[in-house]
Parts: C-alpha cells; sequence; structure tokens
C-alpha cells in the first residue's frame, strides 16, 4: 500500500501509521491472550473432574478420605477398588449386557435404518413425502411416558433386553442423516448398477453402503454412544438384577450408595473404601469411551455436521 | 406379446387403483420389503402409543384394557390444572428452560467465536477435542460426579471454604438447584454445541472478510457486519428448535440429582409424570400430563417457527 | 440378431410435459446409429427409454424381435456408457469390469476371461489394479467402454461418452470408437450434441429437436439434402447462412439484395410466385468475386485467417449475414466491401413458414 495518507506528518521520523499500527498490534494481542487464557480455563474445567476422578481411584481409600483441600495428584496409591470393582460379579454382568445391548441394538439400528435411508431416497416410491412427513412428526411430537411404558408391558417385553432395543429400533433424526448422505451420491452409479444386473438390495450393498461409509459410521456411533451411556429405560423395564447394563449398576453404586455387596472390613475402613470404589467403578465404566474417543472424534463431528447443517 | 397401451391420468375405478397399487407394490417389491421393518418399527413405536395415549381421558383400568375402560373426558386434566403441584411444576419447568435458554443458548455460540479467533490451529483442535468429550460421558457418571463435588466435604465446598464461604450441602438447597442443573448442562454440552456454529463460521466466504480488510474496517467491525450476519440464519433456527424445547428438559438427569428435599424447585412435569405414572401406576393421571407436555411442546414449535418466519424471514417449514 | 425397434414412442412426464413424441425408427443389427440434437430435444430420453431407466409412456420396443416395454434394464441384454462413465469408485479397474458378471453369476473362469479380452482390446492391462481416482479422463472412459463390452451385449448405448473430454482427447476417442465398433461389430446407439462426431461415427444420424425427429439419414446425405431448415441450421460447422427471400419475377428478392440463380437451378425447386423463402447458404458455395460478376454484394465485417482457409462473416444490406469459408489465406482487413459469386446448385431454398426443403420430393 503506498504510504501517502500523511503528508502533514512526514516531518516525525516515526508516522502515525507506525504508531496506530503498533496500537493495533497491542490491542488485538491483548486479545488474544484474554482469549487463551478464557478457553484454556474452559479445559482446565472440562478435564479436572475426570482426572480428578481417576486420581481418586488410584489413591488409597484412608489417606483420600484424610485429605483435605484441593486434589492435585493421587494420594498414595492402590489398585484395591478396582480389585473389588472388577470381582463383583453385578459390575461383570452389567458389562456384558451393556455389551451385549451395544452390538445387537446397534447392528439393528444399522440394517433398519440403511434400509429406511434407502427406501426414502432419490424419489423412488409414490409415496416418499407421505413417509417422510410420518417419520419427521415423530421428532416433533411423541405419546408420552406412560403410553410408552404400557406399551412394552403389555408386549410382553418387561424384563426382556427387547425392552430397551426395540423400541428405539429407528431413530428419525439418524434416518434423515443416512438419507441426505444416500441422496448426495450421484444418480449415475446407481443407474450404472442397474444397466449391469443389480436389484435394490444388491445397489444398497454394493453401491450405497460403500460409498456413504463416513456417514454410516458416525450414525452407528450415535446409536451405539447412546446405548452404552442409556440407564432410564432398563431402570423402569428391568426388575431383573442379572439383566442390568453398568450404568445401570452405577447408579446403584453412585447415587443409591448400594455398594454394601463390595465391602468387607471394619466399619471405619469401610466408608474410605465405599468412597474409593465409586471413584473406581465410574473410571471402569467411563474407560472404553475414553480411549476410543480421540480416534472417532472426526467421525462423530463429520456426522453433526451432515445433520445439522442441512437444516 | 402385447402391445403397450400409453399410460393414461388417474381412472376413476376403484378397480384400477387397486391394480396400479399392485404393480406398484411388484414393481418395488424390493424397496417395500426393506421398509416394512421401519414402518412396522413407527406404526408399533411411534404411533400405536399416541393412540394408547387415549386413556389420559379415561380411567384405565389395566384389568380391562384400554376399550372397555370408562371415559373420564377432561378429568385428569382438570385434576392436574387445579392441583397443588401444577403452579410450581409449570414454574420450575419453564425457569430451568428460560435459565437455559439465558445462559445455555449463547454458550456455544460464544466458545465458536472465541474458538474461530484462535491463531493456533493446533490449540483450537486441542479445545475442540476435550470440550466434545462431556458430551459422550453418561448421564449417570455426571450425576455421580457432581453428587461427589457438591457434597459438604466435596471439591466445590473446599473451593468455597478456601474463599472464605460457609460449607453446606449444595444439592440439598432447592435455591441453588436451577444453577446447579443448567451449569452442568452447559458443561457437558457447551463444546458439542459449538460445532454447528463453528461449521457456519467457516462456510463465510473469506472474501468478505478480505474486502471488508481493504475498505478499512478493524476486527469488531469485521464481526459485527460479517461474522455476526452470516451467523444469523443458523442461530435462528437453533432458536426456533431450542423454543420448541421449552416444556421440556433433560429429566434423566434431574431425576438422578434432585431429591425430595429439592422438588420445589427441581421437580419438573416429567420427573413427576415418572413418579406418579410408573412409580405409582397412576396410569391415565399421569398420562394426562404427559400428553399436556407434549401438546405443549408441539404448539411451542409452531409458535416459535411462525414467530421467527414473521421476524427474520428464517424458518423450517 | 440384435436389430432394435421403435413404433410410436413416447414419453410424458407427470407434470404434462412431452420429451419424446411418436419417434418410430428401425435400426438394422450392427449399425451405429447417432441421435443428434440441441439440449432438450429428447434425445438422451429416448436412450434411457430404450436401456430401461425411464418409462415408456406409449409406443413399442423391441430388441431382436423381443418387446421389452417392461423389462428391467438387465432383462433387455443390453449396456451402457454414461456420460460421467459412473465407475464404481471403491472398487478397482478389474472389479469395475467384473461386477456385472459376477451379479449374473457367470463362473469365474469366464468372468477373467472377459476381462482380460477387453482390457486387451482397450489397453488397460496395465491399469487393472488401480481405483478410478488414479486414471486420467481418456483412461476412465476406456474402463466405462471396457465395462460395456465385457457383458457382451446385443445393443451397445452411449450417453454423450465424450462430452467430459479436451478436445484433443475427442478425437482420439472418437476414432478409438469407431474402431471398436467395426471390430466388435454390435449395434450401437450413441447420443451426442455434437454433430462433428455424429458427421465423423454414424452409419446413419437421427437428428432430433423438441422430442421429435426431424431427419434420419447418412452424414452425406443430411449435409447435402436437408429436410427442413433446423436440420441444415444444426449440421456442418460453420453452420448454414440463412437469408430471408421472396421469390419473385424467376429469382429471389431479399431486403438488401438480389439473387438471380438462372433456370437450370430453379427447375429443381417447386416455387410459386411471390412465395416466402429461407435462402440456405453453406459457406463452402461462395466465391469472392471480381467487380461485377458476382450475385451478391456486401462488408466484410469480420474476418478470421485459419491458416488453411479464411472464414469471413459478410453483412449483406442492412438486415442479413452470410458466412464465406474461403480457402487459403486472404489478405482482407474487416470493413471492406466485398462481392461474392453463388454456385447455384449448391442453393437450399426453404418455405418460410414449414421451413421444408423446396429442392426435395416432399412426402
Amino acid at each position: 500500500m503506498t504510504p501517502t495518507v500523511h503528508k502533514a506528518s512526514t516531518t516525525r521520523s516515526e508516522s502515525p501509521i507506525g504508531a496506530v499500527r503498533m496500537q493495533v498490534a497491542w490491542g488485538a494481542r491483548l486479545f488474544d491472550l484474554f482469549n487463551v487464557t478464557l478457553l484454556s480455563l474452559l479445559c482446565v474445567i472440562t478435564f479436572y473432574p475426570f482426572y480428578y476422578v481417576l486420581i481418586c481411584a488410584l489413591s488409597d481409600p484412608q489417606q483420600l478420605i484424610a485429605h483435605r483441600g484441593l486434589l492435585l495428584w493421587p494420594q498414595g496409591f492402590s489398585l484395591d477398588a478396582f480389585g473389588r470393582v472388577f470381582d463383583n460379579p453385578i459390575v461383570r454382568s452389567g458389562f456384558l449386557n451393556t455389551l451385549i445391548i451395544v452390538v445387537g441394538g446397534t447392528s439393528l439400528n444399522l440394517v433398519l435404518t440403511c434400509f429406511g435411508a434407502y427406501a426414502l431416497s432419490r424419489r423412488r416410491l409414490p409415496c416418499e413425502t407421505a413417509l417422510m412427513i410420518f417419520i419427521v412428526f415423530t421428532l416433533f411430537f411423541s405419546a408420552g411416558l406412560v403410553p410408552n411404558y404400557l406399551l412394552v408391558r403389555n408386549l410382553g417385553l418387561l424384563d426382556s433386553r427387547w425392552a430397551i432395543v426395540l423400541p428405539f429400533a429407528v431413530s428419525a433424526w439418524n434416518l434423515i442423516i443416512l438419507r441426505a448422505a444416500f441422496n448426495a451420491v450421484p444418480k449415475d452409479f446407481e443407474e450404472a448398477a442397474r444397466v449391469d444386473g443389480a436389484n435394490d438390495l444388491a445397489i444398497l450393498w454394493h453401491i450405497y453402503v460403500p460409498m456413504c461409509m463416513p456417514s454410516i459410521a458416525v450414525v452407528g456411533l450415535f446409536y451405539a454412544v447412546a446405548h452404552w451411556n442409556g440407564y432410564f429405560y432398563s431402570m423402569i423395564y428391568f426388575s431383573d438384577r442379572s439383566l442390568f447394563p453398568i450404568q445401570l449398576v452405577l447408579r446403584e453404586i453412585l447415587i443409591s450408595d448400594n455398594s454394601d455387596s463390595m465391602m468387607v472390613g471394619e466399619a471405619s475402613s469401610r466408608a474410605a473404601i465405599g468412597n474409593s470404589i465409586k471413584y473406581a467403578t465410574v473410571v471402569v465404566a467411563t474407560l472404553p469411551i475414553l480411549v476410543l474417543y480421540p480416534f472417532l472424534q472426526r467421525f462423530f463431528v463429520k456426522g453433526m455436521l451432515l445433520g445439522g447443517v442441512k437444516e | 406379446m402385447t402391445m403397450a397401451t400409453p399410460s393414461r391420468p388417474d381412472a376413476a375405478a376403484p378397480l384400477a387403483l387397486r391394480a396400479r397399487v399392485c404393480a406398484e407394490l411388484v414393481r418395488h417389491r424390493l424397496v417395500y420389503l426393506m421398509l416394512a421393518p421401519v414402518v412396522a418399527y413407527f406404526l408399533v413405536f411411534q404411533y400405536a402409543p399416541m393412540i394408547a395415549a387415549v386413556i389420559a381421558f379415561k380411567d384405565y383400568n389395566p384389568a380391562v384394557g384400554i376399550a372397555a375402560s370408562p371415559w373420564v373426558g377432561f378429568d385428569w386434566f382438570r385434576q392436574f390444572f387445579d392441583g397443588l403441584f401444577f403452579n410450581r411444576l409449570i414454574w420450575n419447568t419453564l425457569l430451568i428452560n428460560l435459565y437455559d435458554l439465558a445462559f445455555g443458548f449463547p454458550a456455544p455460540i460464544v466458545l465458536a467465536l472465541l474458538m474461530n479467533e484462535l491463531t493456533s490451529q493446533r490449540f483450537k483442535r486441542f479445545v475442540q477435542t476435550l470440550t466434545y468429550l462431556p458430551h459422550f460421558i453418561s448421564v449417570v457418571v455426571i450425576a455421580g460426579m457432581m453428587l461427589d463435588f457438591l457434597v459438604r466435604d466435596g471439591v466445590v465446598n473446599d473451593i468455597i471454604a478456601a474463599f472464605g464461604g460457609r460449607r453446606e450441602s449444595l444439592l440439598l438447597n432447592p435455591d441453588y438447584f436451577r444453577r446447579i442443573f443448567v451449569g452442568s448442562e452447559i458443561w457437558q454440552s457447551i463444546g458439542w454445541g459449538s460445532i454447528i456454529y463453528l461449521a457456519s463460521l467457516a462456510g463465510i466466504n473469506p472474501s468478505l472478510y478480505e474486502a471488508a480488510k481493504i475498505d478499512g474496517a478493524n476486527r469488531w467491525q469485521q464481526f459485527l457486519h460479517i461474522t455476526l450476519p452470516g451467523l444469523t440464519p443458523i442461530i435462528m433456527t437453533m432458536l426456533i428448535l431450542r423454543l420448541g424445547q421449552l416444556m421440556t428438559v433433560g429429566f434423566e438427569k434431574i431425576l438422578l440429582l434432585y431429591n425430595p428435599v429439592t422438588y420445589e424447585t427441581a421437580d419438573v412435569i416429567s420427573t413427576y409424570v415418572y413418579r406418579r405414572g410408573i412409580l405409582e401406576a397412576n396410569y391415565s393421571y399421569a398420562a394426562a400430563v404427559g400428553l399436556f407436555n407434549s401438546a405443549l411442546a408441539l404448539l411451542l414449535l409452531f409458535a416459535s417457527n411462525r414467530l421467527s418466519r414473521r421476524l427474520t424471514g428464517n424458518s423450517i417449514w | 440378431m440384435a436389430a432394435v425397434s421403435l413404433r410410436n414412442v413416447r414419453k410424458l412426464y407427470s407434470n404434462g410435459y412431452s420429451a419424446v413424441k411418436d419417434f418410430t425408427l428401425d435400426i438394422g443389427d450392427g449399425e451405429f446409429v447417432v441421435f443428434v440434437g440441441p439440449s432438450g430435444c429428447g434425445k438422451s430420453t429416448t436412450l434411457r427409454m430404450i436401456a430401461g431407466l425411464e418409462d415408456i409412456s406409449g409406443g413399442t420396443l423391441e430388441i431382436g424381435g423381443r418387446l421389452v416395454n417392461h423389462l428391467p434394464p438387465k432383462a433387455r441384454d443390453i449396456s451402457m456408457v454414461f456420460q460421467n462413465y459412473a465407475l464404481y469408485p471403491h472398487m478397482s479397474v478389474r472389479q469395475n469390469l467384473a461386477f456385472a458378471l459376477k451379479l449374473a453369476g457367470l463362473a469365474k473362469a469366464e468372468v477373467a476371461r472377459r476381462v482380460e479380452d477387453a482390457a486387451t482390446i482397450l489397453q488397460l492391462e496395465p491399469l487393472l489394479e488401480r481405483k478410478p481416482r488414479e486414471l486420467s479422463g481418456g483412461q476412465r472412459q476406456r474402463v466405462a467402454l471396457g465395462r460395456a463390452l465385457v457383458r457382451e451385449p446385443k445393443v451397445f448405448l452411449m450417453d454423450e461418452p465424450l462430452s467430459n473430454l479436451d478436445a484433443k482427447l475427442r478425437v482420439e476417442m472418437r476414432a478409438s470408437i469407431s474402431k471398436l465398433h467395426r471390430r466388435i461389430g454390435v449395434t450401437t446407439i450413441y447420443v451426442t450434441h455434437d454433430q462433428v462426431e455424429a458427421m465423423t461415427m454414424g452409419d446413419r444420424i437421427v437428428v432430433m429437436k423438441d422430442g421429435e425427429i426431424q431427419q434420419v439419414a447418412t452424414p452425406i446425405e443430411l449435409y447435402e439434402r436437408p429436410l427442413n431448415k433446423f436440420v441444415g441450421a444444426f449440421m456442418g460447422s460453420p453452420a448454414m447462412s440463412f437469408l430471408a427471400a421472396r421469390y419473385e419475377r424467376g429469382g429471389f428478392a431479399g431486403s438488401g439484395f438480389t439473387l438471380a440463380t438462372g433456370k437450370p437451378a430453379l427447375d429443381r425447386l417447386a416455387l410459386t410466385e411471390g412465395q416466402d423463402v429461407w435462402l440456405g447458404i453453406r459457406p463452402e458455395s461462395l466465391r469472392i468475386a471480381s467487380e461485377g460478376a458476382g450475385n451478391l454484394r456486401g462488408i466484410a465485417d469480420v474476418v478470421e485467417p485459419l491458416g488453411a482457409e479464411t472464414i469471413i462473416g459478410v453483412a449483406i444490406g442492412a438486415d442479413d449475414r452470410l458466412v464465406a469459408r474461403i480457402g487459403g489465406h486472404l489478405d482482407l482487413r474487416a470493413g471492406t466491401p466485398i462481392e461474392l459469386s453463388l454456385d447455384a446448385t449448391k442453393l437450399h431454398v426453404f418455405d418460410r413458414t414449414s421451413e421444408r426443403n423446396l429442392g426435395l420430393d416432399c412426402r
């Protein structure tokens, strides 16, 4: 840029341009500093609770109870709590149940959602618009907790794993995401496949599924996380404790303070051990997500964008 | 070999209609086969309960079934409206939502804007990765952590004491419940909620910023005249959706955090329905309350959509 | 036997739009037929109806003597090359070629043989394990051709396969496809909007406009004896020029010129006194005449020297324009007056209202 602006002050050695430039830099730099500080604070607030739980779980129970003030590192070291947690049959069955539900439930979810997305994409069917309204409406209105509960009960699904899989077999939201992904595949591929002799199932399996794998992965992850984290419906539909998924077990331990079965020992150390068991259980229940999360995070974001920005 | 007849417009005869429907079903038979379980799911698990919700107008007796149970019209609704808890429930549901709207809605936007201004891409990615995490943690774990932190000798009280305050069990004080709850909601969702705004920000044409710089706009002015207008459509859309949820609350978390002592500020319509309907088996009454809630939510969604269309031209339909 | 026969084929959309009206054509076994016309003329729609990708609203379609109106694409024994190739991006070239054969349940040995044969013919051997995104435009085109080849169908359908290639590649591929057709001899229906492709590749050309066939003929016949003004204007580059004129007293009079053609030329035309016509003049039927010896006068306002020839745009009077193509290089400046002589035997006369060529037998 030609510096012909401030003719009047060319007598001064350092023109006001320089002064303005320096001022701008000063203001911007201050803002940047403030920004980074604020965000770092947010990171600390986000991270500290997890860190806290982890170090508590690794601490010696007695020392932990005795500790006062802000906790920054483990007090002593003990894996005792972890041992007790893993030895607890309810925790083990909880994991097993959750695993069954996550794997089985997500498989069903993906198959049905792919079917639905395929059938409702590309103006294949004359009734497509009507069906989409039929499905999208359920995003905005639901019958409520009691009618759904009664339905499950009347279907005889109480105390059956189907009770928390079937009523959630298809998520309208995820179906919309997949449908958008399918619609984004250029029409030519399907036509070429038809000319090559493929029927609808072959087209779905050979064309759409491979080409939309990122979206399918995201939708699958959304479903899987929902299954892993669910507790409420298991709570109202299961009375048989052997069916409890891990979150429900966790709830008993954390909130109902029901860790009696895992504690043996004198009364005074009971409280300390009970305390540590809580932390250990949280770590154990959350660890799979924490471990997988960094790798899967990119997929989650992409899916969110596909579904959300489509608005 | 027959000569193909040219297609004709909709024939009036029902015979022709049935023939056409059959032809359509056969022609796309695999597609309909794929569609069938999906439609069945929605019919059985979404729409059938809507029909079952008719028990809100009946005195449902499980022994005789829905059809045979006697009608009571709007009695349950009247009972609810006249009831002791009506005001409290509406008030709590509304207030928690308004708190969440006032603080929880802008928070992800502000976060997105701040992250957008970061110069270091690595730090930005770090912040993103970290702040998305709480969204994936189960509500049980979060509630468990909160219960632990907010107890008399928990972390939060330690901090309060360090500043000279008085220790108390925070979850036993009704006055603090809303703040705590909304705070936890923000903590959990601020990162994840910012994604969509970050995406919109990334979609703003960079040439606009360059033109503004040449025109002499400073950072603040660029923000005001380019960034903010660029974000307005998505903000309005999200706002409409949010307003439509004014009467629904993440009740699963409240269920874990509240207790009879804090009912006066913590009890919302959904938790009330849970207690009366599931725990006390007061099916018809709870169904009525739940139906009231759903209908109200739908109404609010329509209203906020129309309002937005009127005021800003953005709407969902 | 792989003749294709269309009788009164129509395509009517539900919104009332008629994309193809009354299309009747017989294509012989082994013939290379080109459908050509401007955008929206219905050529692609007709091809897709033959393929089975669009429903036929009326009329009959027979392939190899069999009525196929209601058969799905795979039952029609055809294969298709798409404009955008539609190569499956997640499959290698070999898998792309083999896909249809595997779906049909062919034996592994047979699949391998056909893939190898196609790869040899199209020189795809070094590319077999690559994915489509690793190939150039021309290579992808050849894979698309290969995919059509391996199915050994009765009819090849090609929907503007060369439009996505650059000019030089297009010329090469034109020759390749023609050679391929001579070698394999399968009935081919080729759709394009490029009249040069049509002229160079087709045994016969079907010119379409607004869903209707304008003319079906060999390339030279289309060029020398266009049935109407549209065909005359469409075929040939640079395009035919048109002068509005009226036939009176044995000659043609336009707003800025008169043209005397002499009796022999008029004999072959069915003209009535006072009839309004279009005079169709091909650029190469004009010569530069010396002063006073020509039959058209005007101002040369555009001069395009191409080396081997010169294209001149001439303004005749106030309203009319001509394009002339003169061999060799001319030292002519834009804006100079120019005199042209027209070979009257090459003049096309079209009726102003019906636009039919008056020099041909009207049936």
